[in-house]
């Protein structure tokens, strides 16, 4: 067990420091790195880093599930979702979407005009790596994560030769789901395409307690009611996602590699519950374009690694809202559109002395053009002309760091960056990393980080038309947090556990608020302090011969609370939670496995949410009660010589709970999904 | 090595956990305030479907919120935009839910429901039978039968998207074109036509018409008097500056005109110049909504703080003095006096 456990300990290090391409595992190897998150925590790169690694069967769970649905349940961000496939974003630690900063690959996923990222537009299947990175740790990753930053990656599977993989799902509410991925390759190269299509009429339907039909007499008197069974009205979607990727390692040992990301999604945004509108008559819908490709390079020589990477974003977004004109034909009320171009480059240094010292530095660029407009009426002559704004930024990023292993139990680190945006330079962000060995058995380990942050204003804040704010001042940040994490391996029980105590505050804070002049305009008003704690377990249980149990919770305790000055004396929204941000949020994901069988159960809590800034509880509308959710799945596989093959069923909202996670937001009962997966073995079918 | 039957305790401890959430229908308490009494419209925050209605009656300090929701168990929608009175009953306009609810004003209970309607703003009663709304994206006004409580036509207004508030002189319904437009429309009330329109400067909204039968139009930085019965212009007022125009009232008498300019002010219906000193003063604060009390003239104006949270109201003297403070819904964004 000793000797496996060194291979294990030797592969974790190789893998975390080469993780472009550089060693590509095969995916029974992955689930078992997985499993040594407690000797990777002694890594140098990663001192006293707060990360929390989603596991790969986290986001293999399900060809329909998005990173959205992975992160609520695998970690202790909170996902305001508005409902199936619609718009999905991240607040961590009680921050603000634009807070958390995503990259895949390398590169920036946050849209350079709003600042966040949609994470029901990420397809979790897609996904080999989802990496966490907590407060001040993402300062490692990006600047402006005064939340926190997710670092996705992808890569071509191991394969000598040919191998693929098809999933197709069928699920209620008529959605159909396809997902394929065919690999080639030999010992040097490597090519990957994933395919995933999802389409859905996503018209569930649900007892509208929000309306009456009313029955009178005919002389107006009620004479009884009824709460409506309505249908989700216009949240049919389809999504497209294509994943091409390759690499080579050259002889000289540099490994080349490029990947390739399009998507193309379309889709409705659901009417209210409070909506009576019918579907004729009106139409929301989102359209989108997006590519996205990087290609890099590596060299890794003895103590000195060395990588770079060039990539290109096109992002054509398109939301229409269209009335019906009764004769099939639809007229535009609002059409609004932006284009977003962007150029990036990085390059990377990370140079290891002594096995006590490491030094890492690196260099990125990131060239937006952006063009948003929004088409309107403006003449009794039917003239068009265009609101909106064109703008080019450049924003470059420098960061250095030096590791030191001071002892066998202590590592400390110091990092440094630099931002400029525009012409604008923000200030230095330094962050201070520790952590200390306090036991070898049970590898108990205590953390700390101290960090300042800033993010400078979206190209929206800055310049929408009307009411961008070109005065804006970055947001500033101040974090610090502290931990104990606890890692322990027996014959029939791995486990490991983490809990951190963070604290933050943010100044400038930039919040929309209407102005005199009758439209809304960006301004730097708010102050939070965000305080809490974050728990993580993860066990896992060889209870009998052929039995695994899997165990993997998160929870977190989050005061987001808005300290900035009152905007008049009947201000009540200081010294409050921030509206929706949930003080208690958890997950627990049990997997049970017996033989080719597995059995999966997930739950999920959040604390109630307050609708209003000012936290009021006397009103009706003000709180959203608890959320409790029960998912299942079961799933059977079978390996034969020719071909593998799973069949795997899910239920969702298992206990058939009607509710709201955002206010006039129905959500669907309870509903299934069964998924039909084959792995053909073109090896043995040659033979 | 943990044995087997463990499992069975695994899997029963996730059975245990909660599981049940609150949700569904809302109760309903039974109202009767006969007497006068003023309606706040609590507009809420676009797609939170939070929109209110408020009552108050002057004089006792009371104020009850969300009556639409708590004397019917539903929610009154999203964007509540306006309301009006009419032949004993009330019709509360709710922008982004596409309807017109129809309630008894003493008892707060739905008496109707008006839809077919894209993005309702206004409504304007011509006759028991016969009433215009408003729209903001249909690119007609909307012809309905209050008393059937539905829809018997529509005037087109091609090119004109968004029409606003509405105002009747004679035969004649003045239609302000606001979102993107610089128009305000002349319908006949007897022939549902359009018949001509007047140009002024962009995105006019609020209308008034006075004792002398002289329309009143904010737009933009511009307040406009035009003769109802020429349509002609007859005397512009512009700002200087960034000072804006908006929310328009009357008193009782129709002789005096109260406007928002950052902060609140008054002038005669006569006056050549306007004001330069402010009826009431604001400087931080942004004047959300503006009413006067066609009986007492007592103001109120409207403060929705940051926008998401209840909104406060200050009732003023006819001379300007506080009088009182509500506290309301959110965004509390237009008034109607029983």
């Amino acid at each position: 067990m000793k000797k496996s456990f060194q291979a294990l300990f030797s592969a974790a290090v190789l893998f975390l420091a080469f993780p472009v391409c550089a060693l590509t595992q095969e995916r029974m190897e992955t689930r078992q790195l997985d499993s040594i998150r407690i000797t990777a925590d002694r890594v140098l790169k990663d001192m006293g880093i707060q990360k929390t690694v989603i596991d790969t069967l986290a986001l293999r769970e399900s060809i329909s599930g998005s990173l959205a649905s992975v992160l609520t349940q695998n970690s202790t961000l909170f996902i305001k979702s508005y409902g199936r496939a619609t718009l999905s974003t991240a607040s961590f630690r009680g921050t603000a979407p634009s807070h958390t900063q995503v990259t895949w690959n390398g590169m920036k996923l946050n849209s350079p005009m709003l600042g966040m990222v949609d994470f029901s537009q990420i397809p979790s299947y897609f996904i080999d790596d989802a990496h966490i990175y907590h407060g001040a740790s993402s300062v490692q990753v990006s600047g402006g994560g005064l939340g926190g930053a997710v670092t996705l990656s992808t890569r071509p599977a191991y394969a000598e030769g040919f191998n693929t993989e098809f999933v197709q799902g069928a699920g209620s509410f008529g959605t159909f789901d396809e997902y394929l991925r065919l690999n080639c390759g030999s010992s040097r190269w490597k090519s990957s395409t994933r395919i995933a299509f999802s389409t859905s009429k996503n018209d569930y339907r649900y007892v509208n307690y929000r309306k009456k039909n009313i029955f009178y007499d005919p002389q107006g008197n009620v004479t009884g009611f009824e709460y409506p069974v309505e249908q989700n009205k216009n949240g049919e979607f389809r999504d497209l996602h294509v994943l091409q990727e390759a690499c080579l390692t050259s002889r000289g040992g540099s490994q080349w590699g490029i990947s390739a990301w399009y998507m193309n999604s379309t889709r409705g945004v659901p009417l209210l519950n409070v909506d009576y509108k019918e579907n004729n008559s009106v139409k929301s819908t989102q359209l989108e374009n997006t590519i996205r490709t990087v290609t890099s390079w590596q060299k890794l020589l003895e103590q000195l690694k060395l990588a770079a990477r060039a990539g290109y974003t096109y992002t054509d977004m398109l939301y229409l809202y269209r009335r019906g004109l009764g004769n099939g034909e639809w007229a535009d009320m609002v059409h609004s559109q932006s284009f977003v171009n962007t150029l990036f480059a990085q390059a990377d240094m990370e140079y290891y002395l002594k096995g006590k010292w490491m030094f890492t530095g690196n260099l990125s660029v990131y060239q937006h053009f952006v063009t948003s407009m929004d088409r309107a009426v403006v003449s009794v002559s039917g003239q068009q002309a265009i609101a909106g704004y064109e703008q080019a930024r450049m924003e470059i990023s420098g960061f250095l760091a030096v590791k030191y292993r001071a002892t066998d139990r202590l590592g400390l680190a110091l990092n440094l960056r630099e931002d400029l945006y525009g012409r604008e330079l923000a200030p230095l962000i330094p962050s201070f990393f520790a952590d200390y060995l306090l036991s070898k058995k049970g590898n108990v380990t205590l953390k700390a980080s101290v960090a300042r942050n800033f993010r400078y204003p979206t190209l929206n804040d800055l310049y929408f038309m009307p009411g961008g704010n070109p005065l804006l001042k970055p947001e500033q940040g101040f974090t610090y947090d502290g931990g104990v994490s606890f890692a322990i391996d027996r014959d029939y029980l791995r486990a490991n556990g983490e809990v951190t105590f963070f604290n933050s505050r943010i100044n400038n804070w930039i919040v929309w608020l209407p102005t005199f002049k009758g439209f809304w305009s960006p301004l730097n008003v708010k102050q939070v302090n965000s305080y809490g704690m974050e728990a993580k377990a993860w066990a896992h249980v060889l209870p009998g011969k052929e039995w695994n149990l899997i165990l993997d919770g998160h929870f977190a305790w989050t005061r987001s609370i808005n300290l900035g000055d009152p905007v008049d004396w009947s201000d009540q929204a200081i010294g409050k939670q921030l509206v929706y941000i949930p003080e208690f949020s958890g997950a627990i994901t049990g997997r049970l496995r017996w033989k080719n069988w597995e059995f999966v159960y997930k739950w999920c809590y959040y604390s109630e949410r307050y609708t209003t800034s000012s936290n009021n509880t006397n009103t009706r509308l003000g709180v959203l009660g608890p959320y409790f959710m029960n998912d299942m799945a079961l799933e059977r596989k079978w390996y034969f010589k020719r071909a593998d093959l799973s069949v795997k069923g899910t239920i969702n909202n298992l206990f058939d709970e009607e509710y709201e996670t955002i206010l006039s937001r129905p959500m669907p009962g309870i509903n299934f999904e069964l998924y039909l997966g084959i792995t053909p073995k073109f090896s043995s079918i040659r033979k | 090595m943990i044995k087997p039957f463990s499992i069975t305790a695994w899997v029963c401890l996730f059975l245990c956990l909660p599981a049940c959430m609150k949700y569904g229908p809302s109760a309903e308490e039974e109202f009767d305030v006969s007497g006068k009494g003023l309606f706040i419209i609590n507009e809420g925050n676009f797609m939170y479907g939070n929109a209110s209605l408020s009552y108050y009656v002057p004089g006792t300090g009371k104020t009850e919120n969300e009556v639409f929701l708590r004397a019917n168990g539903i929610n009154l929608g999203d964007v509540a935009q306006s309301m009006q009175l009419y032949d004993g009953k009330g019709y509360i306009v709710v922008n982004n839910s596409g309807v017109i609810f129809v309630i008894d004003p003493v008892t707060f209970k739905v008496t109707g429901t008006i839809t077919g309607l894209i993005s309702p703003r206004y409504i304007h009663f011509i006759s028991k039978n016969k009433a215009y709304v408003t729209d903001l994206y249909a690119e007609k006004i909307t012809v309905i039968d209050p008393l059937a409580c539905r829809i018997t036509g529509n005037i087109p207004v091609k090119g004109h998207p968004s029409t606003e508030q509405m105002v009747r002189y004679g035969n004649k319904v003045f239609v302000s074109c606001w979102s993107y437009d610089n128009m305000i429309l002349v319908i006949n009330s007897e022939t549902d036509q359009l018949t001509d329109s007047i140009l002024v400067a962009s995105q006019p909204s609020a209308l008034q018409i006075d004792c002398n039968g002289k329309i009143w139009c904010a737009s933009a930085g511009t307040l406009y008097r035009i003769n109802a019965s020429s349509h002609e212009i007859e005397k512009t007022f512009p700002l200087s500056g960034d000072g804006l125009f908006s929310r328009l009232c009357l008193n009782g008498a129709r002789d005096t005109l109260y406007y928002v300019n950052k902060s609140v002010w008054r002038m005669d219906v006569s006056a050549d110049r306007l004001p330069v000193k402010p009826f009431i003063e604001y400087d931080r604060e942004l004047v959300y909504g503006l009413a006067v009390d066609p009986v007492t003239s007592q103001v109120y104006t409207a403060d929705a703080v940051d926008y998401v949270q209840q909104g406060v109201v200050y009732r003023f003297s006819p001379q300007a003095v506080p009088i009182d403070t509500l506290r309301t819904g959110i965004n509390p964004g237009a008034f109607c006096f029983k």
